[in-house]
């Protein structure tokens, strides 16, 4: 009788166990799935990029003039330029010719725009004159032809003069073509 | 062959006629007489067993040979004349066979081992009429000074005559022949070409003071042709004048001053002079015409300059002071570089004639003109050696230009240079 009992009761306590978990499945709320967060990307609201908007004054890029480009360079990227025309004289004179005066007008205007740059003239002769000589000859080159520029209004305060005679000759033949192009006064400009 | 000849002298005598009347002042190869005397000069004796030193001997007597030979006062006998005499014995010289050789002059030279340098040369200089010992000098050297040896001896020979000394004399120009004008000296004979300055900027017409201690020079730096003197010997470079173009330096015979050109006041070539270290700047001539390339006189009271003040380039003469300027040269249109020969009664200088530039010596006691240059060439910078028997002078002769040596008279041209161009030659004092 004993042993009905126990198992009465045992199937007792299964039926209400089961009883009760149906009970508790019908009443339980849908379980959370799980780890959701861990398996789906965070929703990220796509959203316009948003930025005041600022009346700017217009930044005018500085439009250099040739002038300021100009004087940016460094002295040997001027002088490699050659922005000042070499002039040339005649055999054993030093007078500013005819010919030279366009190029002496166009350096002085020239000189007249970039009006801090200082200029070296250096006097050149040929080889048909004595070394001694020649090293005067070309310096009154270089002498007259700072004159004929001061004539035109440049100072004379930003011109130095130098010769070299006939050591720095620019064509190496021994004819009337080298020899003219050898007498010269040519510019450098040393300051800006 | 001979035929050429002939035709090639027929064309020299033309174009020497053809010049005389072009130039009338001109008159060609006048030779002074000089006199010569004649100087025996026996092989040296070696008083050693080794070979080195005997070959020191030959060495030392072919350069004192050389020397004597270039002096133009010094005629050595020929050395068939000795065959005829006894051999000579230095302890014993039996001097009426040197006289019967016609020897004025016996030139005996003993060379030996030294103890402490590389050889031990005595020469001695007796006079053979007289039978008399007239002097003597020992030198002990290492063998790398064997050639200053020799020149010293042979400028002892040179001082019994009361002559300057010449063989010890150096020569300084400028040569390209490393890329730059820069300044290097050498030997009176072209041996020892040795480079001063390593500026990288151009270095030109360099000038020995008195004393041969400094060079005055020019030196391009930036915007400025400098005069700077410069000590080679200690290394030592100090500015004398900086502003404008300064150039053709020269010291007066006396040590005392130091004339030069400088643009620095009127962008015109003036002459200065200044105290001989470079003080006391003082301007001499006031003329808008050219004036360059001034010359001390010997007795340093008058200066040699070129000017253009009458139209073409001229010499002329002032007195030291700057006063009493005088024309010294005539006929021709460009007269240039005058040099004022060391014994006061010459004055070399360059003349351009259709483009050909030869150099001539004005005698100053006879007014007689010599042309010591005869080339289709440009032959420029003459200067006189310290005793006045030769000039050094740039020519491109051979197509570029070097620098040549000829005597007084237009003889014995000699090429000292090669490498490179080499130009403005100074001849120490």
């Amino acid at each position: 009788m004993k042993k009905i009992t126990i198992y009465s009761l045992a199937i007792l306590l299964v039926f209400s166990f089961v009883v009760s978990c149906k009970k508790k499945v019908e009443e339980a709320p849908p379980p959370p799935p799980l780890e959701p967060v861990q398996e789906e990307q965070p929703v990220v609201e796509e959203q316009p990029v948003v930025e005041e908007v600022v009346e700017e004054p217009v930044v005018e890029e500085p439009v250099l003039t040739e002038e300021e480009i100009f004087l940016q360079k460094t002295l040997d990227e001027m002088n490699a330029e050659a922005p000042l025309q070499m002039i040339h004289f005649d055999f054993d004179k030093y007078f500013i010719r005819d010919d030279a005066k366009p190029f002496l007008e166009a350096n002085a205007e020239w000189l007249q725009k970039f009006d801090a740059i200082t200029i070296l003239i250096e006097g050149h002769c040929d080889e048909r004159g004595t070394e001694e000589y020649n090293l005067a000859l070309g310096e009154k080159r270089a002498k007259s032809t700072l004159d004929y520029l001061e004539s035109l209004g440049i100072s004379a305060d930003r011109i130095k003069i130098i010769s070299h005679g006939k050591s720095q000759p620019i064509d190496l033949e021994h004819n009337e073509d080298s020899w003219q192009k050898n007498r010269r006064a040519q510019f450098k400009i040393i300051g800006k | 062959m001979k035929k050429t000849q002939v035709f090639i002298f027929a064309i020299l005598i033309g174009a020497g006629a053809i010049f005389i009347h072009s130039q009338q002042e001109v008159v060609l190869s006048i030779k002074d007489g000089m006199p010569v005397i004649p100087l025996a000069f026996p092989d040296f004796i070696s008083q050693s067993s080794s070979q080195e030193i005997r070959e020191f001997g030959k060495d030392l007597h072919q350069i004192v040979s050389d020397d004597l030979n270039y002096s133009r006062i010094f005629q050595l006998l020929p050395e068939s004349h000795y065959s005829y005499i006894r051999p000579l014995n230095p302890k014993k010289i039996f001097f009426k066979d040197w006289e019967s050789i016609q020897a004025t002059l016996l030139l005996v030279g003993i060379v030996s081992e030294s103890e402490s340098k590389d050889f031990l040369f005595e020469g001695k200089i007796y006079d053979v009429k007289s039978s008399r010992f007239i002097f003597g000098k020992r030198y002990q050297s290492a063998k790398s000074l064997l050639r200053l040896v020799a020149h010293k001896m042979a400028d002892e020979v040179m001082k019994i005559y009361g002559e300057r000394p010449v063989f010890t004399s150096k020569v300084v120009f400028v040569s390209d022949r490393d890329g730059n004008n820069e300044l290097y000296m050498m030997d009176y004979d072209g041996q020892n070409q040795t480079r001063l300055t390593f500026n990288k900027i151009i270095d030109y017409m360099p000038a020995w003071s008195a004393d041969g201690k400094q060079i005055a020079y020019t030196s391009y730096r930036a915007t400025e042709a400098g005069l700077y003197l410069y000590n080679p010997y200690e290394g030592v470079r100090k500015e004398v004048m900086s502003e404008g173009t300064n150039f053709a330096p020269t010291f007066s015979f006396n040590g005392k001053k130091l004339a030069f050109c400088s643009t620095a006041e009127e962008g015109n070539s003036e002459i200065y002079i200044a105290n001989s270290d470079g003080t006391n700047i003082k301007r001499l001539t006031f003329n808008t015409a050219i004036d360059t390339s001034p010359s001390w006189s010997p007795n340093s009271r008058e200066i040699a300059f070129t000017s253009d003040r009458g139209g073409t380039p001229q010499i002329y003469i002032m007195d030291a002071e700057g006063s009493n300027v005088r024309r010294a040269s005539f006929g021709g249109s460009y007269h240039d570089a005058p040099a004022w020969s060391p014994t006061g009664d010459r004055i070399a200088y360059v003349s351009r004639v259709n483009q050909i530039f030869d150099i001539y010596v004005l005698n100053l006691r006879t007014n007689k003109i010599i042309k010591l240059t005869e080339s289709n060439a440009r032959n420029e910078s003459p200067c006189w050696s310290p005793d006045g028997r030769h000039l050094i002078f740039s020519s491109n002769l051979n197509g570029t230009v070097q620098l040549y040596t000829i005597d007084y008279d237009g003889l014995n041209l000699k090429r000292l240079t090669s490498k490179g161009s080499n130009k403005l030659p100074d001849w120490s004092r």
